[in-house]
């Protein structure tokens, strides 16, 4: 019983990351049809952020969370403005491989600004203790990842619903240029998508940063290749199927490693890979996909 | 054949020729190190050849192609392997695969079998797909096989080297194998499937409605480019003598997508001539990571910077030169041009 | 209110209107008429910056022809598009608050709302499903109301009978009626010829991406002729 609830949390926890980060790449992909890569390497500046201020200004934990989240904002809008506007109007694989190579140039300056070795900065490590409920033994951590994210997208549902800019992304998702004829700026929107897509970057970088403890070039890869399939599985572009797809995929994860002998432990990257394929061939479009239109004239 | 296949003859013809040009240069003022760079960027001529095959005819991303590589190159170099150095190398091999050795050709054709048997049952489901749904389905083929090759050390020693290959090519055959396939891309791109492929790239419910076989045209080319990654695979294995699973992954994928793209994808000579302008321009790069001495001043080491010059290319061309530096035209096209342009035109 | 002149509108390398003047004085329908691709949909694209054009567009005398789209919604022009182009994933309700957008007053916006519901209960009704569930007239109101929701000082509108049942045709020419009777400011772009020009103070046709023939509206009587001559059916 107790395995079963730490297992559960388990997958409830990293399901949550993969869905912070998936949720991240599906807002931006559902309004301007950017599958950004380079989102895992706003994570990995986060982390950088993170070294630089709690060395050179505080090393108080909280501030430098703010500091974390602040820094994920700021990049990803900038790499919007620098990067991905020339492309905004580009064709899909175009801005694939551009945000691809946004990736390979931040991760290359990671390297060259920082060290190929990973860079300790153990501040978030508090978050992670093992505290009892009950008398289950659980990670303080998974807890709190958990929760987080189930409040960061009641969060983002509220905006989603309630201000003018939240209605304007999910209308912009349909008809961009619809909005424009609503009088909202295009790159005001597309921009508010980028901030938003960083903030939960951010809440990811956190936790990634509690759990790890140190900062690498190459530290967002991962993940986000992990949160693309999960936006796969939910349809691309489809927010709740983000959620879905990325709670889909800690428990696929974790399914993996409790009923796979140990030493197949490292295949379960490939059992989640070989899913999103069998998904794709099955449905093209993912599960949860937005409904299309058809182009008529009436 | 048709007088575009006729016409691709004489393109592909002056791109051999410009191959032989840098083999010779070689030869004649080059030092032995080189030998190994050429080498390298000949294999790499091969894969970009071949994603030009399937990626630049039907416009649709591929990014397996490493995987196939590293498929091919780990057949061929655990068949021809002499069994006393898989002692060795591969003491825990199950199947006996440690157990027997074959000749370079055998070897060479059984890893092009399993590679094309592999992309034929690949492409069976790639070829349903269309736009992003190829690109993601062959990012799962990578990473299932990156995988696999990480789990079963027994049999692939994952990121350790499997060692031991006999040394079966050098420079001349690989110069053989590039011409070769010159040839044969620039065939299949002006053959009766290549120009079907492009159309469906340009409009695929047009295509369909003027009887184009889609799903057969994208099969086809999706092997015929798999075995261009096998012929890759099997000859950096046959060169190096050592392999491991770490070179078939991402980095690699980028490399020679950026090369693809720089030439354009559309077309074999823009390949050729972004393979060879980014493998010069690393040469370059990589010799400055190392920190070298210019006119008595120290540099610092820079690692990185080749990656990061890399992304730039990405970057750069997508956003300033989306159809690469050929865009649809073949190096015979750039010649008639010139022609035209130095003939003064009457007023 | 809106005076164009020697517009040009281009799409890539075609060129679909090859300069046109038109003018449409305040509290007036002005309806622009013609067959498919004379070029109508293309002068409104033009108007509200979504196509390529030259040529000037003044409103209440100011040069808006250099301005980005949003501008010019903020500066009072208001598309109801063809096809409707409702935000089919959200509300009524929320489709027009969208079209509220540039605008500042959260409770006059609810008002207005509120004042849509009553004045189409069908939409009141539906306040809260997809837009994507209402039938086709029911879209073309919604549409008309979102455009209106931002104060505009011209209205926009790209055919609003397209491939709707005449007796829903009729409920929408209804509700233009009752607009241009409030003083509203229309450019109408038309098919339905005998319609239109039973709306308007003054026609405009075009023809092949010229104006073919301009007037008052009663100079063109019912409309049959000109019906005819657009839709090239002989009754």
């Amino acid at each position: 019983m107790d395995y079963a609830i730490q297992q559960i949390l388990n997958a409830l926890s990293f399901g949550a990351e993969y869905a912070l980060i998936a949720l991240g790449l599906a807002i931006v992909f559902s309004i301007m049809g950017l599958v950004n890569f380079a989102h895992g390497e706003v994570i990995a500046f986060g982390g950088y952020s993170m070294v630089i201020i709690g060395t050179v200004l505080t090393g108080n934990p909280f501030i430098l969370m703010g500091a974390v989240l602040i820094a994920c904002v700021l990049v990803s809008v900038l790499l919007e403005r620098v990067a991905f506007r020339t492309v905004r109007k580009a064709d899909l694989t175009t801005g694939l491989l551009t945000a691809f190579g946004v990736s390979i140039i931040l991760q290359n300056a990671f390297l060259l600004l920082g060290s190929p070795r990973p860079i300790p900065a153990t501040q978030f490590i508090f978050l992670d203790r093992t505290v009892l409920v009950g008398s289950i033994q659980v990670s303080s951590l998974q807890i709190y990842e958990t929760v987080a994210t189930a409040l960061a997208i009641v969060a983002l549902m509220i905006f989603l619903r309630r201000s003018t800019l939240g209605l304007a992304m999910r209308a912009a998702a349909l008809d961009f240029e619809m909005v424009r004829l609503c009088g909202l700026r295009a790159n005001r929107v597309i921009a508010t998508a980028f901030a938003v897509s960083g903030l939960l970057a951010g809440l990811a970088c956190i936790f990634i940063m509690a759990r790890r403890g140190a900062v690498s070039p190459h530290m967002g890869f991962d993940p986000v290749l992990t949160a693309f399939v999960a936006c796969v599985i939910g349809g691309f572009g489809s927010l709740p199927g983000a959620v879905l797809g990325g709670f889909l995929l800690g428990a696929v994860e974790v399914g993996v490693l409790v009923l796979l002998p140990q030493s197949y432990g490292s295949l379960a990257h490939a059992a989640v890979f070989a899913l999103v394929a069998l998904i794709l061939v099955w449905r093209p479009d993912g599960i949860l996909s937005p409904a299309k239109e058809k182009g008529d004239k009436i | 054949m048709n007088p575009s296949q006729r016409r691709g003859l004489l393109g592909s013809a002056l791109l051999s020729l410009l191959v032989l040009l840098i083999v010779g240069a070689y030869y004649l003022w080059g030092e032995t190190w080189q030998a190994r760079v050429l080498y390298a960027t000949f294999v790499n001529l091969l894969v970009v050849i071949g994603l030009q095959v399937f990626t630049g005819n039907a416009n649709l991303t591929n990014f397996s192609h490493a995987a196939f590589m590293g498929i091919a190159a780990y057949a061929a170099a655990i068949c021809v392997t002499p069994v006393a150095m898989k002692a060795i190398s591969l003491p825990d091999a199950p199947w006996g695969l440690n157990a027997f050795e074959l000749g370079p050709w055998t070897s060479a054709l059984v890893a092009l079998g399993i590679t094309g048997g592999l992309g034929l049952l690949t492409g069976v489901f790639v070829a349903r797909l269309t736009g992003v749904g190829v690109t993601i389905v062959s990012i799962a083929i990578l990473v299932i096989v990156h995988s696999i090759f990480l789990h079963r050390t027994d049999i692939f020693k994952g990121n350790q080297a499997l060692f031991g290959i006999p040394k079966v090519l050098d420079l001349p055959q690989i110069t053989a194998l590039v011409i070769i396939a010159i040839f044969a891309a620039r065939w299949f791109r002006e053959s009766r499937f290549g120009l079907q492929l492009r159309a469906c790239a340009d409009d695929e419910i047009g295509a369909r409605a003027m009887g184009v076989n889609v799903f057969r045209t994208r099969l086809i080319a999706w092997v015929l480019g798999t075995l261009f990654f096998a012929v890759a695979g099997i000859a950096y294995a046959f060169f190096l003598g050592t392999i491991s699973a770490r070179p078939f992954y991402f980095n690699f994928v980028f490399l020679t997508v950026a090369m693809l793209i720089l030439g354009g994808l559309r077309s074999v000579s823009g390949a050729v001539f972004g393979t060879l302008l980014i493998s010069i321009g690393l040469e370059t790069i990589r010799w400055l990571e190392t920190g070298p001495q210019i006119a008595g001043l120290k540099l610092p080491q820079m690692l990185g910077l080749s990656g990061l010059m890399l992304g730039v290319v990405i970057v750069a061309v997508m956003a300033l030169l989306p159809s690469g530096l050929m865009g649809n035209l073949e190096i015979e096209d750039l010649l008639r041009r010139r022609k035209r342009a130095e003939t003064p035109e009457p007023r | 209110m809106l005076e164009i002149s020697n517009l040009r509108v281009t799409h890539g390398p075609i060129e679909a209107v090859h300069g046109i003047d038109i003018s449409v004085p305040a509290g007036t329908c002005v309806a622009l008429l013609g067959a498919n691709g004379a070029g109508k949909t293309s002068t409104l694209s033009a108007i509200t910056g979504t196509a390529k054009s030259t040529g000037t567009i003044r409103l209440e005398g100011e040069d808006i022809s250099a301005l980005p789209v949003e501008a010019r919604v903020k500066r009072g022009i208001a598309l109801s598009p063809e096809g409707r182009r409702v935000f089919y994933n959200l509300s009524v309700r929320e489709n027009l608050v969208m079209g509220a957008a540039i605008r500042k007053d959260k409770a006059a916006i609810a008002e207005e709302v509120d004042h849509w519901f009553t004045r189409f209960p069908i939409l009141g009704e539906r306040r809260d499903q997809p837009a994507g569930t209402l039938s086709g007239g029911e879209q073309q109101m919604l549409a008309i109301a979102r455009a209106l929701m931002s104060r505009p000082r011209i209205l926009l509108l790209d055919e609003p009978s397209l491939g709707l049942a005449p007796q829903i045709v009729e409920r929408i020419f209804e509700m233009i009626r009752e607009l241009r009777s409030q003083g509203v400011t229309i450019l109408l772009v038309e098919q339905n010829a005998t319609a239109a020009i039973g709306l308007s103070d003054h026609v405009y046709v075009l023809n092949n991406g010229l104006v073919s023939s301009q007037g008052r509206a009663a100079d063109y009587g019912n409309g049959a002729e000109l019906m005819d001559q657009i839709t090239g059916v002989h009754g």
